[in-house]
């Protein structure tokens, strides 16, 4: 016995693992599966397409430019850069019932917020609220650190900078009338932003935490004065502010300003005209950017969009087109002799 | 250089095998005037003071010729390659060999055949290199497009911008362009697939691992094992087009059988029965048997033993007299030295019949016929040359009077016997039988030659001893031709040179998965064409293209067209496609020296060894085997494997790109040498059919798979530099780009790397035509590799471009589609995976199930709470991921893409499942014709004959 296990001492394991024989689903594809399989995908996507595409133009949306790029808009008195605290106001008639609830957006296009240095261009410890930072901001805030006189900037960077600081009122016209539609500026920011990743220094008054710092050179207020009205809602926590600082994905986007939720207009705006002030303070015109403000209701799928839903239409309709291309050559194959 | 030995007239005993293959014993004998001078007293002294100068030629690596003189006390000797034992011989039945050295080290005959030790790297390695580099240029190309772009960017657009203006470092766009050349070159970096390098060994030592673990490649008589020695050439066994194999000890086992014989017109024994199967005869009554006869002819013992039929007793005293055999003695059996194994075989078969040779000296040898021993008195001894193809021995038997016993080649025989010789034609067709089944035949005859004319010849035989070589050799052939005259039919042998096991089988499948099988071999051309037929490696239809005419069409200045037009003449091609898969080439050595020459040839040649069946070099070098493969390797590019099992071998493997070494008998210097091990040559089949083909198929799979991911991955930054100021911004989390690449995608192709199979072991070897796919490379060719690259574009471009439309001027932020787009590219990678997959192991399933999971996991852990808290800035997507997956658009934005980038994929595969029903009918109805393997000899058989029938005897 031993000299049987001596001579066989090189013999390899005989394992499924060795001998690779491991147990294994080998699925046979067929024409059979696959040419309903690209039929029911087809479909499957045109169906969703369909459900997308449906949804999508349910959706109401209203988009008023007031860049002020043409001589007859309204705003363009205002679109000098050098004129501060201009006012101007746009006039606009809804035709029938705007289903409510409304969102009321801001939009900028060519603006690049996702250009890296600028989206980097924040201090996140600073706005966690860390008071070490406030004297010694994260230097990826450069230029917009210190101030000249070498005070720390809070909040620093770019980002923060370059606040979006227009602020909208919106009147319905009633009987030569305006009545204020009431905007509600609650909750339009993500829970975490709010709750988690922006903190206040515990701090009271809050005014307290920013001694020996700068406001941002744009900022015409300082951080603990944002919103005068409410005084909850200052600081990191602003909800603008916050809105804001979520940078957004490509160069045209919009951001969330305002919900109407609110009195009379819980149910959406009513028909009728409506007059737009907007105080305008944000250059754009220098890069060729443009300011627009949207109103549009939302769905579950969001805002409106069509571009997914014709995708989705458009790929479904291939795959549906493909399964037929292979039944031909499936056909040609099969029965070459036919040919 | 050889002075004396103590064996008579110097001679020496010497074994080649390590040089050219062969086994058998051949002798080296001294320059008659160094033996007589140093062997007359104690050779020592002799030696010590022996002055002699030689003078040779430089050293070469030509193993079958030497010219050289030695001047040694006024007198001038020629010397020729006779004189020379080369290093890589074993002397044998010699005790004592004096001699002189003439090269040493690295100037010896054989090591001037080695050849040069290289590293080699497999085809797909090097496409794949290729591939990278072209990577990295196009990134290069890229990055510095991007860089411009951005410094137009900063110029243009950002000076102009209030709040992006004072980010232009220093105010300077070309240094912001310049530091941005650099994070895109850090961006973009991924695309260089540099893990896959690390990974590609990974895989190698795997599949190697697998190569060594196969039980069906395990060898239990030697209790051997496959062994892949070089780990990183797994699937070049999958592309092999060219097998160049060595013939002892890898094609035959060097075993030689007598199976059957033919006396007097009668036959006895029978071949058809497999030698292991023959019922082994009572031989008892034979005190000298030792066994290993593997015959049956009770009728023939009967008639021996009766011993009434002269015939019969003459043909087996031909047997024991007419060879060239030494006997040695142990335990009271005579063990026989053979210089040719086949004289050997019949030595050793007549002793077991009762004929025994006991001994030798120089003039007398000693036999016993059945327990009867005689004396015979060697007269002459008429050696065997290739062009005599015969040998005779003239003897005085002991009852007076004069015999000459004759053995050869059948047509060298029957044109010089007696008229109406008795039997011719029972023999003749005797000798179709046995060529037949694949034996070695020879035809013994005798002649009793008078004393006179004995007289006279043997005065005319000693003048023409003393004259000048060169006419010497011509008299003496003229000499031996009068004398083998006039002979009279005994009989015929017919032997069997054992093939390895099964043999015949897997070069058939080789030949049907489309390998050529070339043979190199240092053996004589008759003995290698022999092996051709018999392992079926020719056809007994198959048109032999000798020197004469390959040489017209290589000269001719179209030799396809030359080549073609001959055949059309041909007297056996019978259709035109026919012609060139039915023909085989045979060079030798010598021939191949003209290559060296004119190098023009090499390229006709290979063309025309490309219409071939195939191509056998007889008589060819260590060197010579070698420059065989190189000049495959230079003028096709094709994956060439040696197989070999000798030192003579080792030359021959190193050059190929796949070198096989065969643990045999020969020692262990091919294996050492060789990439891979086999026990057995039928072994290569699985090597390379089974292993070869899935390492390929694994390997590409990977490769292409690896390149897809990597690219489709880093160049969605491409896309999307257009719409962020070419500001080198990432599309992606840092955290999901290191874990991209560690945990979603990797594990799977690495299983898939391991285990997959499209076609099961035993299908591989049913179905060979499968194994065309790797030589054409099928799966990774540079237009392959090429078409993968432009998809993982396409894949990148659906990647960022899907989610940009969606996302386009809406209230989604960057954090969002970031998470957005790497979702999809973890579902590509998948998707993609999942139609690479064909065989589905609990590991692939875990694998894609883990990374997907893995990859939800990880995104919840990096965006959480805990981790962000403890650091604000390094945790930066908090809570992207929470919106992100519990946003449908989202979903159905992944979704969308990850398809769309797949559908390309999707659809190639679709189709080629669709073809494929077609071509698996193919394979299916082409192989029910069951591989016909023993092939029918009937047809044109007495065409072919000549050039197998042959007389092998000592050279």
């Amino acid at each position: 016995m031993v000299k049987d296990e001596n001579e066989s001492a090189n013999r390899p394991d005989n394992t499924a693992f060795t001998q690779q024989r491991l147990p294994a689903w080998q699925p046979m594809l067929s024409a059979g599966i696959v040419i309903p399989g690209f039929v029911l995908i087809g479909l499957a996507f045109i169906g969703i397409g369909v459900a997308l595409f449906i949804t999508s133009r349910s959706i109401q949306v209203l988009e008023l430019d007031y860049t002020g790029m043409e001589q007859d808009s309204p705003c363009f008195r205002c679109s000098n850069a050098d004129l501060r605290d201009c006012v101007c106001s746009i006039r606009f008639s809804i035709n029938s019932l705007f289903e409510g609830p409304v969102f009321f957006y801001y939009g900028l296009s060519n603006y690049f917020q996702n250009y890296r240095r600028y989206g980097v261009s924040r201090d996140d410890n600073q706005l966690y609220g860390d008071l070490t930072y406030f004297k010694k901001p994260f230097d990826q805030c450069e230029p917009y650190r210190y101030d000249s006189n070498n005070q720390p900037i809070v909040p620093c960077g770019s980002v923060a900078n370059s606040m979006f600081n227009d602020t909208f009122t919106l009147f319905q016209n009633v009987n030569d009338q305006q009545v204020v539609v009431p905007l509600d500026g609650k909750g339009i920011a993500w829970w975490t932003d709010y709750n988690i990743k922006f903190r206040n220094p515990s701090i009271t008054p809050l005014r307290n935490a920013f001694n020996g710092t700068a406001k941002p050179l744009f900022w015409s207020r300082p951080a603990y004065e944002l919103d005068p009205s409410d005084p909850a809602n200052n600081g990191f926590i602003n909800q603008d502010f916050l809105v804001w600082m979520r940078t957004a994905a490509l160069p045209d986007f919009r951001k969330l300003y305002r919900r109407i939720t609110e009195g009379n207009y819980a149910n959406g705006l009513p028909a009728g005209n409506y007059t737009l002030e907007i105080a305008y303070n944000y250059p754009v015109l220098s890069f060729n950017g443009r300011k627009k403000v949207v109103f549009s209701n939302v769905s579950w799928m969001g805002g409106k969009n069509e571009f997914l839903g014709i995708a989705y239409l458009v790929i479904g309709s291939l795959c549906v087109v493909m399964s037929v291309v292979m039944l031909i050559v499936y056909a040609k194959f099969k029965f070459p002799e036919e040919d | 250089m050889l002075l004396c030995s103590t064996e008579t007239h110097s001679l020496s005993y010497v074994e080649t095998a390590d040089i050219d293959g062969e086994t058998n014993l051949k002798y080296r004998q001294a320059l008659g005037a160094t033996h007589d001078e140093l062997t007359s007293e104690p050779s020592e002294c002799r030696l010590a003071s022996f002055d002699g100068v030689v003078f040779c030629e430089e050293p070469n690596d030509g193993m079958y010729a030497f010219r050289g003189q030695l001047h040694w006390r006024g007198e001038r000797f020629l010397l020729d390659n006779e004189h020379l034992l080369l290093r890589g011989t074993v002397l044998r039945n010699t005790q004592i060999a004096y001699g002189l050295v003439i090269y040493t080290g690295a100037d010896t005959k054989i090591l001037r055949n080695c050849g040069k030790l290289r590293a080699k790297r497999t085809r797909l390695e090097s496409s794949l290199n290729r591939a990278v580099i072209g990577i990295v240029v196009f990134l290069l190309l890229v990055v510095l497009l991007l860089a411009i772009a951005c410094g137009v960017f900063a110029s243009r657009v950002m000076i102009r911008t209030e709040v992006l203006s004072a980010l232009v470092i220093n105010g300077d766009p070309v240094y912001t362009g310049f530091l941005v050349y650099w994070s895109y070159f850090i961006l973009l970096g991924p695309a260089v697939p540099i893990m896959l390098y690390v990974t590609f060994e990974l895989i190698h030592t795997f599949h190697s691992k697998f190569i060594n673990w196969d039980l069906e490649m395990y060898w239990p008589q030697t209790d051997c094992p496959a062994q892949a020695r070089n780990t990183s050439l797994c699937e070049e066994l999958g592309q092999v087009e060219y097998l160049l194999s060595d013939k002892t000890g890898t094609l035959t086992q060097n075993r030689l059988l007598f199976r059957q014989c033919c006396i007097a017109g009668e036959i006895y024994g029978d071949a058809s029965v497999r030698a292991e199967d023959t019922e082994p005869m009572d031989l008892t009554w034979n005190p000298f048997s030792r066994g290993g006869l593997f015959m049956w002819a009770p009728t023939l013992v009967e008639r021996l033993r009766a011993q009434r039929c002269p015939t019969i007793s003459r043909f087996f005293t031909a047997l024991t007299v007419c060879h060239t055999v030494m006997a040695q003695w142990k335990e009271d059996v005579p063990v026989y030295q053979a210089a040719s194994p086949d004289e050997g075989a019949l030595v050793g078969a007549a002793r077991e019949l009762g004929w025994v040779f006991l001994s030798r000296s120089r003039d007398v040898m000693v036999v016993s016929e059945m327990g009867v021993t005689r004396h015979y008195k060697l007269l002459a001894l008429l050696d065997f040359t290739s062009q005599r193809r015969r040998m005779s021995v003239l003897v005085r038997d002991p009852e007076g009077s004069l015999k000459l016993y004759c053995k050869g080649a059948d047509i060298v025989i029957l044109e010089r016997l007696q008229r109406d010789c008795p039997h011719q034609e029972s023999t003749e067709q005797a000798l179709e039988l046995f060529s037949q089944a694949c034996l070695r035949t020879l035809c013994i005859a005798v002649r009793s030659v008078s004393e006179t004319s004995w007289e006279q010849w043997s005065k005319t035989l000693a003048r023409a001893a003393a004259m000048a070589t060169f006419d010497r050799n011509a008299l003496l052939e003229k000499l031996y031709d009068e004398m083998e005259q006039d002979l009279q039919l005994l009989g015929v042998t017919a032997i069997e040179d054992r093939l390895q096991e099964d043999v015949p089988e897997t070069i058939s499948l080789l030949k049907q998965a489309g390998i050529k099988v070339w043979v190199l071999t240092g053996d004589k051309k008759e003995t290698a064409v022999n092996i051709g037929y018999a392992c079926k490696l020719l056809d007994p239809d198959t048109r032999l293209l000798e020197w004469q005419e390959l040489r017209q069409i290589l000269q001719s200045p179209d030799p396809v067209v030359h080549f073609l037009k001959i055949k059309q003449t041909d007297l056996w091609a019978v259709e035109k496609e026919k012609a060139g898969v039915q023909t085989a080439v045979v060079l030798t050595g010598p021939e191949l020296t003209e290559f060296d020459q004119r190098p023009e040839w090499g390229v006709k040649f290979m063309n025309l060894a490309q219409q071939c069946h195939t191509v056998l070099c007889c008589r060819v070098t260590p060197g010579q085997k070698a420059d065989v493969v190189t000049l495959v390797r230079k003028h096709t590019s094709s994956i060439t494997l040696s197989i070999g099992d000798g030192a003579n071998d080792v030359n021959m493997i190193k050059t190929a790109h796949v070198g096989v070494g065969l643990t045999g008998v020969e020692g262990g210097q091919a294996v050492q040498n060789a990439d891979f091990s086999l026990s057995s040559f039928r072994f290569l089949q699985r090597l390379l059919l089974v292993h070869g083909r899935w390492s390929y198929r694994r390997i590409s799979l990977f490769l292409r798979y690896f390149l897809f991911k990597t690219c489709s991955f880093a160049l969605v930054h491409l896309w999307f530099s257009i719409f962020n100021g070419f500001s080198a911004q990432s599309m992606y989390e840092t955290w999901f780009i290191a874990f991209y690449t560690a945990f979603y995608t990797s594990s799977q192709i690495l299983f898939v790397a391991f285990f997959e199979k499209d076609v099961s072991a035993e299908n591989s070897l049913k179905w060979p035509e499968l194994y065309k796919c790797g030589q054409r490379q099928e799966l990774s060719g540079p237009l392959v590799l090429f078409a993968s690259l432009v998809y993982a574009l396409y894949a990148s471009f659906v990647l960022f471009f899907v989610p940009c439309g969606v996302y386009y001027n809406s209230a989604v932020d960057y954090q969002t589609m970031a998470v957005t787009v790497s979702m999809a590219a973890v579902f590509t990678a998948n998707i993609e995976m999942v139609l690479l997959t064909r065989n589905w192991t609990k590991f692939n399933i875990g694998a894609v199930c883990v990374s997907l999971l893995l990859y939800f996991i990880c995104s919840r852990i990096t965006h959480s709470k805990f981790l962000f808290q403890r650091a604000p800035a390094d945790y930066l997507f908090y809570g992207a991921s929470d919106e992100a997956f519990t946003d449908p658009v989202v979903w159905l934005t992944a979704l969308l893409t990850a398809w769309t980038a797949v559908l390309p994929s999707m659809t190639f595969l679709a189709l080629s499942v669709i073809q494929n029903i077609h071509g698996k009918h193919k394979v299916h109805s082409r192989s029910q014709q069951p591989v016909e393997l023993r092939s029918q000899f009937g047809r044109k058989t007495s065409l072919c004959r000549s050039s197998f029938v042959v007389a092998q005897g000592p050279v």
